[in-house]
């Protein structure tokens, strides 16, 4: 599903940001990727949307060579990608369920299927009935729900969420986790960036450990530290 | 369908939501094309003036009235010999009876006694490759003794080609200019779009929106703008112009102009338009190229 072969990633000609790692994710795992601030985390994961390509190494996500993938392929390989971040990107114009639908329109998906799909995942989050919301009427969970229901509203094989929990107290982060593990229960592959420690410990999900760009320990049923 | 539906409803909203930086850029591009407008009508009038000139270009020789036929057909071969004559054309007493009876229509029963003992003489007229020409051909004409008056108006004609030439040059430069800068005022409108989008932008592509769909709404939004300009163009440039023209019947009647009819009108707001949307898509693919990076 995901692989990385021997990838380098650098910045800026000195600054490296991936030092030849070596990654095999497969349909329907569930992957912590851990390490400090500036270990790698956030390039690996984006490498994985093909929003960085690599210095050098190959890498193959979905059975396409992303680093020769062209830049007109790119749209469709990210309809199979669902992606959540820190912040969220939500729209502040757009209500929670416009947010959602949004992802759907701009691949002109018809409204039919739109509404089928929008209510289904608003109903997976818990958060049907705050359709009508807009994002600064959402608490923080909140939001982060919404902005997985877009991440999951076209079906994605792929889950990515570089530090959902981010920027929510602990509670509120264990809830989102809950709903990433559904997620992966339902067959989706589940890749997750985090800083979150008691998480990453209670679910006891494999644990791929960057330090300074480089892999320095991949664990099946890990936890945060050794 | 959908797809379209969105182009437009993006389009509109964006513009609404610049209302300021829209609304200039449409003018300034409404301005560069009032010029193209006002040269476009200006050249329809220099070209029906400049017809009217080449009539006025031909060389008249007035030929002896006594001349036999074999005296006039022979000057006519030879003249057609001179260097730098194009065209020959002879006028027997009797055409150019004609031609006065056809000028005085209504007046031509008065001829009718010209018939009797036709006063005008033979003439040939001749015009030459070029205005360049005449003042040679008028000299070898004046040379043969059957030619009795040369008349031509080189002076006149050669003028207002003159004149015809340094307008439509000088419209072109300063519709180059403006032209220039409307697109470059509707590139930064696009900007302005753009920047307000960004995030949205940004979202789009992540969840897998095509570039082709990401930039449409934005060529779009620079097409209505250059549209809107063309149509404030025409307006604005056939209101000057059937102004002008009627101050110009009011104080120099004899000079001739060229009415507006709706034919002429269409084909204008056809051109306009035309470069309009060209000036917009231009405008718009610049910044689109240089702010998005798609």
């Amino acid at each position: 599903m995901i692989s990385f072969r021997n990838v380098s990633k650098v910045y800026n000609g000195n600054v490296k940001a991936l030092d030849r790692v070596s990654l095999q994710i497969d349909k329907g795992e569930f992957v912590f990727i851990v390490g400090a601030s500036g270990a790698g985390k956030s390039t690996l994961i984006k490498m994985m949307y093909r929003e960085e390509t690599p210095s050098s190494g190959q890498v193959f996500v979905l059975g396409k060579d992303l680093a020769k993938m062209r830049k007109r392929e790119v749209p469709y390989l990210r309809r199979r990608i669902g992606v959540v971040f820190q912040d969220f990107k939500l729209l502040k114009d757009k209500n929670a369920w416009e947010n959602v639908a949004f992802a759907l329109e701009v691949t002109g998906t018809p409204r039919r299927e739109v509404n089928r799909r929008v209510t289904q995942v608003l109903n997976m989050v818990g958060l049907l009935d705050r359709r009508n919301a807009f994002p600064n009427e959402l608490s923080g969970g909140e939001q982060q729900r919404i902005a997985i229901a877009r991440a999951l509203v076209r079906n994605p094989d792929i889950l990515l969420a570089d530090e959902p929990s981010g920027n929510l107290d602990p509670k509120t982060a264990m809830e989102i986790f809950a709903i990433l593990e559904r997620v992966n229960l339902y067959g989706t592959t589940v890749v997750v960036a985090t800083h979150a420690h008691d998480i990453v410990d209670n679910l006891r999900k494999r644990v791929v450990e960057l330090r300074e760009g480089a892999i320095v320990r991949d664990e099946r049923r890990g936890a945060y530290h050794y | 369908m959908r797809l379209l539906g969105y182009i437009f409803s993006q389009t509109f909203r964006s513009i609404w939501r610049n209302k300021l930086s829209s609304f200039l850029s449409s003018l300034t591009t409404g301005f560069a094309l009032f010029l193209l407008g006002i040269s476009f009508l200006v050249s329809i009038n220099l070209g029906f003036m400049y017809e009217m000139a080449e009539t006025q270009m031909e060389i008249q020789a007035y030929m002896d009235k006594e001349a036999t036929q074999t005296q006039l057909a022979s000057a006519v071969s030879q003249i057609r010999e001179i260097p730098g004559v194009a065209e020959v054309k002879f006028v027997s007493k009797e055409d150019a009876l004609e031609e006065l009876k056809e000028m005085f229509k209504d007046k031509a029963s008065v001829l009718d006694s010209l018939e009797e003992d036709n006063p005008l003489p033979p003439s040939v007229r001749i015009k030459t490759a070029g205005a360049e020409h005449i003042p040679a051909v008028v000299e070898a004409l004046q040379a043969f003794d059957i030619v009795d008056d040369v008349m031509y108006q080189e002076e006149v004609s050669r003028r207002l080609v003159q004149i015809g030439k340094a307008v439509q040059y000088l419209s072109l430069g300063g519709m180059l200019v403006v032209g220039l800068v409307s697109v470059m005022v509707i590139a930064n409108s696009i900007r302005l779009t753009i920047d307000a989008r960004r995030q949205e932008i940004g979202i789009m592509k992540l969840v897998g929106a095509t570039d082709g769909f990401v930039m449409t709404p934005f060529l779009f939004e620079g097409v209505l703008l250059g549209f809107l300009g063309s149509a404030i163009g025409t307006g604005f440039a056939v209101w000057v112009y059937n102004w002008v023209a009627m101050k110009i019947a009011e104080f120099i009647p004899f000079m001739p102009i060229v009415g507006l009819d709706p034919d002429a009108l269409w084909q204008m707001f056809g051109i306009m338009a035309l470069t309009g949307v060209m000036v917009g898509l231009a405008g718009s693919a610049f910044s689109v190229r240089r702010h998005l990076r798609v």
